[in-house]
């Protein structure tokens, strides 16, 4: 269960995702902030949030204000404290701020995921998503070294491939490895496990082969 | 399915929902990358439903958000899920995407660990009717029903010749209840299209509400620049001024327009009624043979 091995960690500690930290406090508080501000002494500047409907909407916009919608691009804004009552509410705000993640991790961990290979999903698209199937395995390797990379892109690492290899486009070798911390900062990080190319990757390769074809 | 308003449709109506400690339920929404306002109906109406306690865990996925329809079910963690569409129409995205992305086989899917139970969407409920009305009736309070005309707007699309059924049954609905003089269904992608509303309605005021989930740019700026009541792209701050601005006044015709339906708080009990249909219908079934 995703609850009790939630619990067991922070026993021992805190959790890192992404860019955020998780931290019991006490039974009854469990605290939430961005890993820039993770410091405990930082508190009397952050900004006080409280139940996890509240993560939803700190993950909703970046710095600038502007609409995020891949939830693992490392522009999640600092300078806020999220305070939660319960496990069951740390769950549900942890799901908001990096959604499946947790879930894939522990799936992972039991051997339970299946990545999915990139023609696989572009194959079975349809709509204004079909065109996708015409992007070349240079545009594909372009794209997610541009689109995917976590200096800028999405912190999730990348467990997919292209016709059977990893994606190329000049991505480093840390991204395929699960035990690396994407972020970066050479902490113990909970792995933001990456299974199949998303929506908005397929979204950016219709774009890719809508230009080529122009 | 038939819309009718059944004795046992209202019956059932009157019965709250079970108490399902091992289900789960998971909303499905279209969600968007361009409008961060597009999911909040859906989450707002699964923390309703949360908050009732109804079930084990109540999940949001999105078709263009995250959780993705790939994702969701890897969070599940009971054997027994419900999937509710909350989506207007029964097309494209019921019939085809949800289930391609899901791998469902049908009404029901056995996998190796879940059994996975969909539902219909959510437009399909009777309520619809009742919801949409309400709606007319609150965005032009102090016209005469039996004056005006009542323009239902769908998306329409080619990619599915159901996307339209749900407007047309909710037409045909309200056009048996002879409250308003002229009931018509319009498109935004299909004939016939609501930029020829003028044509389309013969009364002097024109109410027109979007079948839609959401607010987002369908009915903040398409909709509306479609309508001739607003010019593209006016900025995303001005958005819901185009309901405040009613009524509108085109060439001598008084016109109301709506926001969208799926908003109502009242969806979060038609998502549970989806799951209580689902259940009725299927332990009907299995009676049946």
């Amino acid at each position: 269960m995703i609850r009790d091995r939630l619990e067991r960690i922070l026993a021992n500690g805190s959790l890192n995702l992404g860019e955020i930290n998780a931290r019991r406090i006490t039974d009854t508080l469990f605290v939430v902030r961005h890993r820039e501000d993770a410091e405990p002494g930082k508190v009397s500047t952050l900004r006080i949030y409280t139940g996890p409907a509240a993560a939803r909407d700190l993950a909703r916009f970046d710095r600038k204000g502007q609409y995020r919608p891949l939830k693992g691009a490392p522009t999640l804004p600092t300078g806020w404290e999220l305070r939660l009552d319960s496990i069951d509410s740390l769950r549900l705000a942890i799901d908001s701020f990096y959604p499946g993640a947790l879930a894939s991790w522990l799936a992972g961990e039991e051997g339970g995921v299946n990545p999915v290979d990139l023609r696989t999903t572009l194959n079975r698209q349809t709509g204004m998503y079909r065109v996708t199937q015409k992007l070349s395995n240079a545009q594909a390797n372009e794209l997610a070294g541009r689109f995917c990379r976590s200096d800028g892109g999405c912190l999730r690492t990348i467990l997919w491939t292209i016709e059977g290899k990893r994606p190329d486009g000049n991505l480093p070798e840390t991204k395929f490895l699960t035990s690396h911390d994407q972020l970066g900062k050479y902490e113990p990080a909970i792995p933001f496990l990456c299974l199949e190319a998303c929506n908005l990757f397929v979204a950016e390769a219709r774009k890719s082969v809508k230009q080529s074809s122009t | 399915m038939s819309l009718a308003m059944t004795a046992e449709t209202q019956r059932v109506n009157e019965e709250p929902i079970g108490f399902k400690p091992d289900s789960s339920l998971i909303v499905v929404g279209h969600g968007s990358t361009i409008n961060p306002d597009s999911s909040t109906p859906t989450f707002a109406h699964a923390d309703t439903i949360r908050q009732k306690g109804l079930f084990a865990d109540v999940l949001c996925a999105f078709w263009k958000e995250e959780p993705s329809l790939r994702e969701v079910l890897r969070m599940v963690e009971t054997e027994e899920v419900y999937v509710v569409p909350h989506f207007i129409s029964e097309g494209y995205f019921t019939q085809k995407v949800i289930p391609r992305e899901m791998e469902l086989a049908g009404a029901i899917t056995r996998s190796d660990s879940k059994v996975i139970k969909y539902c219909e969407p959510v437009g399909n409920h009777p309520q619809m009717t009742d919801l949409l009305l309400q709606r007319a009736g609150r965005t032009a309070p102090n016209i005469a029903p039996d004056q005006t005309s009542l323009l239902i707007v769908g998306h329409g699309t080619g990619l599915n010749e159901n996307s339209a059924v749900a407007v047309k049954t909710q037409v045909k609905e309200i056009r048996a209840r002879q409250i308003y003089a002229e009931v018509g269904a319009a498109y935004m992608e299909q004939e016939p299209l609501i930029s020829n509303w003028p044509s389309l309605t013969h009364c002097p005021s024109v109410v027109v509400v979007p079948f839609f989930i959401s607010d987002g740019l369908h009915s903040y700026e398409d909709i509306p620049v479609l309508l001739g009541i607003h010019a593209k792209s006016t900025g995303a701050a001005s958005q819901r001024e185009i309901f405040r601005r009613n009524p509108y006044i085109l060439n001598g015709r008084t016109l109301y327009y709506a926001s969208a339906i799926g908003t109502d708080p009242m969806m979060a009990e038609i998502i549970l009624e989806m799951v209580h249909q689902f259940d009725r219908n299927h332990r009907a079934s299995a009676v049946g043979n």
